[in-house]
């Protein structure tokens, strides 16, 4: 492909600012987490820095790509990412009781994350095919809902409740975004209500479990009751100022569960108090606005669409998993975005950033 | 920031200008709910959740779930758990274990005791998580800890199940024996369920079963206090037991078979050929399960694991032995089969057999004169099998030694099963990178040469021959019961295949079979019983070949490694068989002096049983039988 100076004029240098920031504060956190462990395996915070910059890596290759190419082949894309979904399912090896995981000499990857990248490229590709002008019915959505159906299914079926509610979620804000009809809303509604008996059933017993905590923690103080005091005792002695770097108690005593995964901002916030908490809400809010901003200023409607969908995943990601360590939200397993320890969660998120930085400096070229 | 972004070329934003106000709305509100619930938590209940922090002293204990019991076929528990004692020290803040080992050592040094401890313990403590100092402790130490309680602070003892094996040696190779999760166990498992420290199958039943026995963990939530003594429970999950296995084996029986082979290196496999259920299965030299409940010690181990007859193997599965004369009887179905003999062919046997340049003995060496297939079964005429040998050719050989399980996995429902060997033209080919020689045909026939069977196999072909033509899987459990009762997995008896044998020519076989034990001249009288129920085969095993040189020859025989090994493969009763015997006794000579003896015990404790257990009850029995005493 051609080199075009322009584009390296336009790169967005704030952007992956942020997102460095970012990526730094959840180093030193995980950091924290494994400060007590004695284990032969390399660290974990190492192996997070080892897939940053492999990340890095994936977003530089996804950058020199012109967006409107990834979007002309996104159903293929998305295909593939099924197949793969497809083939974990089968041929995958199992963790925690969940079989979601594909070894590629060495590394294990998650397709299920990648799926969600794609599903937004789907969407935008048929939404951006179809125009934002009239509102769309639900007949006109039945493509769409295919596209977001196979994989929702599959990853359900892993099972993997986070990641499934994560395309739920992303599909309903692509929809609600292009707009869709008051009246609809009020059928698809109606309709999402006689779909949760039927999801119920196909719930595990531990995910029903988790979902009657929340409403009653006292149900089970040994499970996620437990972990949710945990956190919530880990956050609220944190104070105003945090009880400093590598001296969480709740952190460091093992009290909070899952301290690399879904509860890594209860050890940030212990740690680095209210100020700490603060200061990474805000950055993550500039991520998205910054995000907005740029779908809002794109050159093409597929490029508006891309950026929106992106920007809305790290949203959610970010209200939903701060919102359950603070016990607003029930445990749901959704990790926090670049803070959580995950391989294949982070080079997907690069390769997003990569997305966003893409649709942002190509915003002014003319292109033929 | 606004300024930045221009709309130089841009597509038309205008209808999107009013959705991205509205998100900005939302975002901006739902971010504000997160800062002031944080500020909430944070801020205004700050110094309470601090004290709650402070005083955190709850913690999630894991609770060990009783494995299962394993019962005998008449539902006899063969395989329990019983309460022990480990010395657990439980810190409240880091500390170097090290110390806290020496302490203890002190401690019982003013008592004559010492740790018991070879598991290296290093590193820092984490507080509020216990540390296993020492495994199973004596009645003495337990007594001794418990008086003495105040002067250790953080130590206790803590009531664990281990489990109770009360066959001992003689079970061990069936039952097998549990451990503590290794470090690729642990990787290989990889799920919440399973941790360090755990207890997990390491062989027999106790490995193949271990995800039925092992139960499902417990969890209580606690207050320790600082010494690490629970002061409050708080929420318990109860521990779910595991499911009880129900096994084929006959545990009198086993234990017959375990004292007819009276600590004689070898094995003996006892099956009922009309469903393939395995009654008993001894391997000799054995090890006691219950060493390893306390976490074996190293001196145990070493002498376990590097002791040159193999203890720790389970012979019967996975020993691989030349089936010597046993074989013939393969050799005489497949040349009944392929119509290539009739009972009435005769062969003459001078004693040796000429191939070529070469000439293979027999073992009588005088010779048997002319004789039919009965005879050569009854008297194990070698001349007359080496010419069955050469008519079928090795290839041909094989593939009735496969119909008859030989050279593939029984399937039985144990670890490390070996697979023998069939040597045919391929094998030799590939393996050895050499064509077959007609003279390999030879041995091959008599079950010496490449020949390689394990007992299961042994005793399985022969209760095919038994039952007229069915090869069964061999079984060992029969089935899995919840604690209640409830059956949650039965494993029935599976029919492999049938021999492509007519049962005309098994039946001629199995009369020979019958002569080698009570017909005049028979190889195997050691069985003949006044019943006269009894059909084997005597077996010869020679593990290397001997040199030519007399004396050294005798040299070679004295030092007793080189003996042959005896087998005896046979089934009662001959007219509706119930059980299937196969014996090996390693390096011990004849198969009619050594091996047949052993199986006559069995088959004679079998039977024994079988009246003894028909009796309406004990006292009767016995008086009947005091009276004929009397008389």
């Amino acid at each position: 492909m051609k080199f075009d100076r322009q584009l390296l004029i336009n790169f967005d240098w704030p952007l992956l600012g942020i997102v460095m920031a970012i990526c730094f504060i959840g180093v030193m956190n995980i950091y924290t987490t494994g400060f007590s462990l004695t284990t032969a395996k390399a660290p974990l915070y190492l192996k997070q820095i080892q897939w940053i910059i492999l990340g890095l890596l994936f977003m530089l290759i996804v950058l020199s790509i012109d967006h409107r190419i990834l979007v002309q082949y996104a159903y293929i894309i998305h295909g593939v990412a099924i197949l793969m979904l497809i083939f974990v399912t089968f041929y995958g090896y199992t963790t925690h009781g969940s079989q979601r995981w594909l070894a590629l000499g060495g590394f294990s990857f998650q397709p299920s994350e990648l799926v969600k990248l794609t599903l937004i490229l789907s969407l935008a590709r048929y939404f951006a095919d179809h125009g934002t002008q009239s509102r769309y019915s639900i007949k006109d959505l039945l493509t769409p809902f295919f596209i977001l159906l196979v994989p929702f299914l599959l990853v359900l079926r892993q099972p993997d409740l986070g990641t499934a509610l994560m395309l739920l979620i992303l599909f309903l804000s692509m929809i609600l975004f292009v707009g869709i009809r008051i009246k609809d809303i009020l059928i698809a509604g109606f309709l999402g209500l006689l779909m949760i008996p039927l999801a119920w059933y196909f719930l595990k017993e531990y995910q029903k479990e988790r979902i009657l905590t929340f409403f009653d923690p006292e149900r089970d103080p040994l499970g996620s009751g437990y972990h949710i005091i945990q956190s919530m005792i880990a956050i609220g002695s944190g104070g105003f100022l945090g009880k400093g770097f590598l001296k969480g108690t709740q952190t460091q005593l093992k009290f909070l569960p899952e301290q690399q995964t879904d509860f890594v901002f209860s050890v940030f916030a212990e740690e680095w108090g209210f100020v700490g908490g603060f200061v990474l809400i805000i950055l993550f809010l500039s991520l998205i606005l910054w995000g907005f901003k740029i779908a809002q200023y794109s050159r093409d409607l597929s490029g508006t669409l891309i950026a929106y969908g992106i920007t809305i995943m790290i949203f959610w990601g970010v209200f939903i998993n701060i919102g359950m360590v603070i016990g607003i939200l029930p445990v749901v397993g959704i990790p926090l975005p670049f803070l959580s320890y995950g391989g294949s969660s982070i080079v997907v998120l690069m390769m997003s950033i990569g997305l966003l930085i893409n649709i942002s400096m190509r915003r002014f070229v003319l292109q033929p | 920031m606004m300024g930045m972004f221009g709309r130089l070329n841009g597509h038309d934003t205008a209808d999107f200008r009013k959705r991205f106000q509205r998100l900005f709305i939302i975002v901006l509100i739902a971010i504000a709910i997160l800062i002031i619930r944080l500020a909430y938590l944070q801020v205004f209940k700050g110094d309470e959740y601090k004290l709650r922090s402070e005083n955190n002293s709850v913690r999630l204990r894991k609770i060990a779930p009783l494995r299962g019991l394993i019962m005998d076929t008449h539902r006899q528990v063969i395989v329990g758990n019983q309460a022990a004692f480990d010395l657990v020290y439980v810190p409240n803040r880091v500390i170097e274990i090290q110390r806290i080992i020496e302490q203890v050592e002190d401690f019982y040094e003013k008592r004559g005791l010492s740790l018991n401890n070879d598991s290296k313990l290093t590193g820092k403590t984490r507080p509020f998580v216990p540390v296993r100092l020492e495994k199973n402790i004596t009645m003495a130490k337990l007594a001794f800890v418990e008086t003495h309680a105040l002067d250790l602070p953080g130590v206790i003892v803590e009531v664990a199940p281990v489990r109770k094996y009360s066959g001992g040696e003689m079970m061990s190779h069936v039952i097998g024996y549990t451990g503590e999760v290794s470090k690729e166990e642990l990787e290989k498992h990889d799920d919440d369920e399973m941790g360090p420290g755990d207890v997990i199958g390491k062989s027999g039943i106790e490995k193949f079963l271990d995800e039925y026995l092992a139960g499902k963990s417990g969890a209580e939530q606690v207050e320790v206090n600082v010494t690490g003594k629970v002061v409050k429970a708080l929420g318990h999950v109860a521990p779910v037991p595991g499911y009880n296995v129900v096994l084929t084996i006959d545990s009198e029986l086993q234990k017959a078979a375990w004292e007819a082979l009276a600590g004689r290196r070898g094995t003996a496999v006892v099956m009922d050929p009309r469903d393939g259920s395995i009654l008993a299965l001894i391997s000799t030299p054995s090890f006691d399960p219950n060493l390893f409940n306390s976490g074996i010690s190293k001196r145990d181990w070493d002498r376990l694991s590097k002791d040159p007859l193999y203890p720790m193997e389970n012979r019967a599965v996975s020993g691989q032995y030349p089936p010597g004369s046993t074989y013939k009887v393969v050799v005489a179905a497949a040349a009944l089969a392929e119509g290539l003999i009739t009972p009435d062919t005769r062969f003459f046997c001078n004693g040796s057999f000429e191939l070529g340049n070469r000439s293979f003995r027999c073992w009588q060496r005088h010779g048997h004169g002319w004789v039919n297939l009965h005879r050569a079964l009854v008297e194990s005429c070698d001349v007359y099998f080496y010419n069955l040998g050469k008519m079928l050719g090795v290839d041909k050989l094989a593939e009735y030694a496969r119909a008859f399980g030989f050279g593939e996995l029984s399937g039985i429902d144990l670890p490390r099963e070996k697979p023998g060997l069939v040597p045919t033209k391929a094998w030799k080919l590939s393996r050895r990178k050499e064509p077959w020689q007609l003279g390999e045909t030879i041995p091959v026939s008599i079950g010496q040469g490449f020949n390689l069977v394990t007992p299961v196999q042994l005793a399985n072909a022969f209760s095919t021959l038994a039952n007229g033509g069915a090869l069964w899987r061999p079984r060992i459990v029969k089935q899995i019961e919840a604690v209640d009762g409830r059956v949650v997995k039965v494993f029935p008896p599976e029919k492999k295949r049938v021999l492509p044998v007519r049962s005309e020519h098994i039946e001629m076989i199995r009369q020979g079979l019958w002569g080698v034990v009570n017909e005049k001249g028979g190889t195997g009288s050691a069985l003949r019983r006044p019943e006269a129920d009894v059909a084997g085969k005597t077996g010869t095993s020679q593990v290397v070949g001997l040199p030519k040189n007399e004396a050294d020859r005798r040299a070679k025989i004295l030092s007793g490694r080189f003996r042959d090994h005896a087998l005896f493969a046979c089934f009662a009763p001959y007219k509706h068989p119930e059980i299937a015997v196969a014996v090996i006794v390693e390096h011990a000579g004849g198969g009619g002096a050594v091996a047949a003896p052993v199986a006559r015990k069995i088959i004679d404790a079998y039977f024994h049983l079988k009246t003894s257990r028909a009796a309406p009850t004990a006292p009767i029995a016995q008086n009947v039988v005091n009276k004929q005493a009397g008389q």
